[in-house]
């Protein structure tokens, strides 16, 4: 044992010392069961930290905490008499905390136990129980079937996918207004659930559809984390979604009594769009249900106030001056108006909410993943008669390629698929909850369910190439998983651009999609086109597609100089000259000249020729 | 010849570029597995990516400073005569061999208690030792044979302290800054070979039976002080490549070359970076381009400097051809020019 850096034992009551004691474990041992006969608040969590001799007593918020069955005496206080009780349902959880059978251990009096997994492993320093393994992981790993065959970093993966699945998100969703929602047109509870999906509640609001799923390579098409989808499923309603959006707006008030204007504007408004944009609009301005709208398109028409105060007051006397404020589609953006409504913000100004709705058929480049960390990006999309078939007749919904099991040991993946099929042919769901009793045994039971049923034991079958009509040489595992289609659609996230808007400060092109932007040309893609010795190339790509200017220099002294229209002839600013040159230089080193002119120095620039 | 040229870089090749990118990208997937071999104790050398910037930023002294000093003649073959030189270079320090040093300050003496068994390991007596400290310390002592009494003349606290740590400082046998020296094999040619912790080679080279053709020392500074800026520049070279190689990342050495060859072009070390390569380059907008913009820019104003625009970043910036690669060409007769030379031609 560490030497005792204190003799006395100092009691330290969220992190502030109260005291002291002379046997600091004796004491944390009488809290202990005071809190268990109930004198105590069960928050109260106290821990002895014999290094340092002190006991720390927690009874602040924010302490993640878990629930232990308590065992004493070497025996568990969750009797048998208890559990037969609390089946039939005389008593409940609360009971069980109430009376100190189970309480909940914050991180530092956990470390003060010493806890096993089961009533089997109890030993005489056994201080508590599990309640169950599945306490061992969080919600969204629990959700997904056979987590304990799969590596870690994959679950890390799968609790995120889990997360961005589309399904039923909400019952009400036809009257909730959120700002992107993803509605799954066929949600299907799994054939292989968890304890936790089910004590959930998933099954009634599942996200994801069973796939049958074979792990086979198809014409390269599935090369490295790509899938390929069967038409025919897709045609049938596989993986397809709704994709809702919300555009909202608001009738402001402006100091000076000014405010905000529902209506389709006037051409003599600033910023009108043109006659065009508006048409879909009804009188009142905002566009009406059912309306089919594309790019471009007004969905609320808005006039506001001037944005300085001296537009408007030079303008008084005439007709007042207006600016337009239209909600328009955003780029790249069509659908349906699925639902309007007025209501009232807490500002008493009118509000008006438009949401949109688009469907999303999957396509090439949508994202699905199953539950076990396996994402893919579906990347062909083929005729149901090109695919593959058994015997039956049965051609797979999806096409994984089988590169991506071994290096990421997903062996959850291939669980879940023998664990499906075997649900399927036997029409009963299957439990893949961690850690569940049976352990690996279940394994030889999903292999007898198919026997029975008549197909192979270990999942794999005969199949046929759809093209060919020839048999494969292997035989191809394949079974039922239950995939999540996520929210990353290509359709949300598509955009090019070969000419559009640029900076106004540098007349370089914008960036991002929202501002119909380019991909950014960078320092290091810089380094290999001089790497490689293409000038024209970088030329192009640095001057001509960007930011290129042609400028007058003056050939005396050097300077900027440009065009006197009224003279019909070329100035120099300067020094007065007229005998100016064009030359194309990138506008970013005009502008870095001026900037240096502005710290009060004069470049010049020396032309030759 | 035909063959060797083949292997020749075609005129305006970005030789510099390309390098910079064969070590830059290889260097990006070091700094994720330095945390290789621990507890190889005999030879913790800097390695890895702290190493390479210590290279490229010209340190003047490396964190782990090591000496090869390989041995002429019968020495190289012979383990006794090798340990026998590894002896004179090996430096040994009073704290080295001492056990215990108790200063008297009423007295105004510091006694030496020596460990015997490493003053046999180092073959010295305590006698030896005082009279040697009497020498370097101008001081009287007398010494038995485990302990040495040393007279300080003074009895000023703090002198003595001083004198002390002095002396537990002082170097009584081998080379001074020379540190440990240990005997090695060389695995290749089966040759003995002296390894020191520490690099004080001029002094090394001075011992009888060094082979001073072929000592070494990872102390760029050091090779450069004794043998001048080639052999400076090939132990940038040497150093860079062992480095690398050690991470098991296979970089061309022509690759390395470049980079040394730069770094001592003008028969100094210069490092990579606003106080060396770039800080020279011949360009205002390069240099500005790079750091400090604004001094750049300032001098070059206060000066009245002309940037020609050679080079490619300065051509970047302004949205000019490059003149590297395809852009190395120009024509040496304009195009009207030529009409006017043909035409003159056909007329005769």
């Amino acid at each position: 044992m560490a030497k005792q850096i204190n003799e006395k034992c100092y009691i330290y009551i969220n992190g502030r010392i109260l005291g002291y004691v002379k046997d600091g474990s004796a004491y944390a041992k009488e809290i202990r069961t005071a809190r268990r006969s109930g004198i105590l608040s069960g928050e109260v969590n106290v821990a002895y930290i014999k290094k340092l001799n002190a006991v720390h007593i927690n009874t602040d918020n924010g302490r993640i905490r878990k629930p232990y069955i308590v065992v004493e005496g070497g025996k568990s206080k969750l009797t048998a008499e208890l559990r037969e009780k609390l089946k039939n349902k005389e008593i409940d959880f609360g009971y069980l905390i109430r009376h100190g059978i189970i309480e909940y251990l914050d991180a530092e009096e956990e470390e003060n136990t010493l806890v096993v997994f089961s009533e089997k492993g109890i030993t005489e320093q056994t201080t508590h129980i599990e309640v169950d393994m599945t306490s061992l992981f969080g919600f969204t790993l629990n959700v997904s079937p056979f987590p304990e065959h799969n590596n870690a970093a994959r679950h890390a993966m799968l609790s995120n996918f889990i997360k961005q699945s589309q399904g039923l998100y909400a019952t009400n969703f036809n009257f909730r207004f959120d700002s992107r929602s993803y509605l799954l047109f066929y949600p299907q509870a799994p054939i292989v659930s968890t304890a936790v999906f089910r004590s959930a509640n998933m099954q009634r609001h599942p996200s994801g559809q069973n796939f049958v799923v074979a792990l086979t390579t198809y014409y390269g098409y599935n090369m490295a984390d790509a899938i390929v989808l069967n038409k025919g499923a897709v045609d049938r309603g596989l993986g397809r979604s709704m994709f809702y959006k919300t555009y909202t707006d608001e009738e402001r008030r402006y100091p000076g009594g000014q405010k905000d204007v529902f209506k389709v504007p006037s051409p003599t408004a600033e910023g009108y769009l043109g006659e065009h944009a508006y048409s879909k609009l009804s009188e009142d301005g905002i566009i009406e249900p059912e309306t089919i709208v594309n790019e471009g398109d007004v969905l609320i028409g808005k006039v506001a106030p001037p944005r300085f105060l001296e537009e408007s007051i030079s303008a008084s006397g005439l007709e007042e001056k207006i600016r337009d404020d239209s909600t328009t589609l955003k780029a790249g953006e069509k659908g349906v108006i699925d639902s309007v409504v007025f209501t009232e913000s807490t500002g008493a100004t009118k509000v008006v909410k438009v949401r949109i709705k688009s469907l999303r058929i999957p396509e090439k480049g949508d994202k699905f993943a199953s539950r076990q960390g396996q994402k893919g990006v579906a990347a062909y999309i083929v005729p149901q008669e090109d695919m593959p078939f058994n015997e039956q007749g049965i051609v797979p919904d999806l096409l994984l390629n089988p590169h991506s099991v071994p290096n990421r040991l997903t062996f959850g993946h291939l669980l879940e698929e023998l664990a499906g099929k075997a649900g399927a042919v036997s029409g009963n769901a299957i439990d893949g909850t961690a850690f569940a009793e049976k352990g690996s045994d279940r394994i030889s039971d999903y292999g007898k369910t198919l026997e029975e049923n008549g197909f192979d034991k270990f999942g794999d079958e005969v199949l046929y190439d759809g093209i060919t009509g020839r048999r494969f040489t292997a035989k191809i595992f394949n079974g039922i998983v239950y995939y999540n289609r996520l929210y990353h659609m290509v359709s949300n996230k598509l955009q090019v651009r070969s000419r559009g808007p640029v900076q106004i400060l540098t007349h370089q092109p914008t960036e991002g999609k929202a501002r119909q932007g380019g991909l950014r040309f960078g320092e290091m893609e810089r380094d290999v086109l001089v790497g490689y010795g293409a000038s024209l190339l970088l030329k192009e790509r640095l001057l001509d597609q960007s930011d290129k200017a042609s400028v007058l220099i003056c050939k005396d002294c050097g300077n900027i100089g440009y065009y006197d229209y009224i003279k019909r002839s070329v100035v120099c600013p300067i020094c007065g000259g007229n005998s100016l040159s064009e030359v194309e230089i990138s506008y970013a080193f005009k502008l870095l000249l001026d900037e240096i002119k502005s710290m009060h120095i004069f470049p010049r620039l020396k032309l030759k020729e | 010849m035909a063959r060797k040229n083949n292997f020749l870089v075609t005129p305006g090749e970005p030789v510099g570029v390309i390098a910079a990118q064969s070590i830059g990208e290889p260097g990006t997937q070091m700094v994720l597995r330095s945390f290789h071999y621990a507890g190889v104790a005999s030879s913790i050398a800097t390695s890895g990516l702290p190493r390479l910037v210590e290279i490229v930023d010209t340190r003047k002294k490396p964190a782990t400073p090591f000496a090869y000093v390989y041995l002429k003649g019968k020495a190289a073959k012979d383990f006794e005569t090798a340990e026998q030189i590894a002896k004179k270079i090996n430096e040994v320090r009073v704290s080295d061999i001492a056990r215990r040093v108790i200063e008297n300050f009423s007295k105004g003496t510091i006694t030496i208690k020596m460990d015997v068994q490493r003053l046999q390991a180092n073959e010295l007596t305590a006698r030896g030792v005082g009279s040697k400290i009497e020498k370097l310390t101008k001081t009287e002592s007398r010494a038995n044979e485990n302990a040495i009494l040393i007279n300080t003349h003074t009895k000023n606290a703090k002198q003595i302290r001083t004198m002390a740590v002095q002396i537990g400082k002082m170097t009584i046998n081998g080379i001074e800054g020379a540190g440990r020296a240990v005997v090695q094999e060389d695995k290749k040619s089966g040759e003995f070979f002296i390894q020191t912790n520490n690099s004080s080679l001029s002094e090394i080279m001075q011992v009888e039976g060094v082979d001073t053709s072929r000592v070494y020392t990872n102390d760029i500074f050091e090779m450069y002080r004794i043998f001048g800026v080639e052999a400076a520049r090939n132990t940038i070279s040497r150093e860079l490549s062992t480095t690398l190689r050690e991470q098991g990342i296979a970089v061309d050495p022509r690759h390395l070359d470049i980079l040394a060859d730069a770094m001592t072009s003008n028969g100094a070390i210069k490092n990579v970076g606003r106080r060396g390569l770039s800080g020279e380059k011949e360009s205002i907008f390069a240099r500005a381009a790079y750091e400090e913009t604004v001094k750049h820019l300032i001098n070059a104003a206060a000066f009245g400097e002309r940037d020609d625009m050679k080079g490619v970043t300065e051509n970047v910036l302004i949205g000019k051809q490059i003149m590297l690669g395809t852009g190395t060409i120009t024509l040496a007769i304009k195009k009207e020019d030529l009409a006017k030379i043909s035409g003159k031609e056909k007329k005769k």
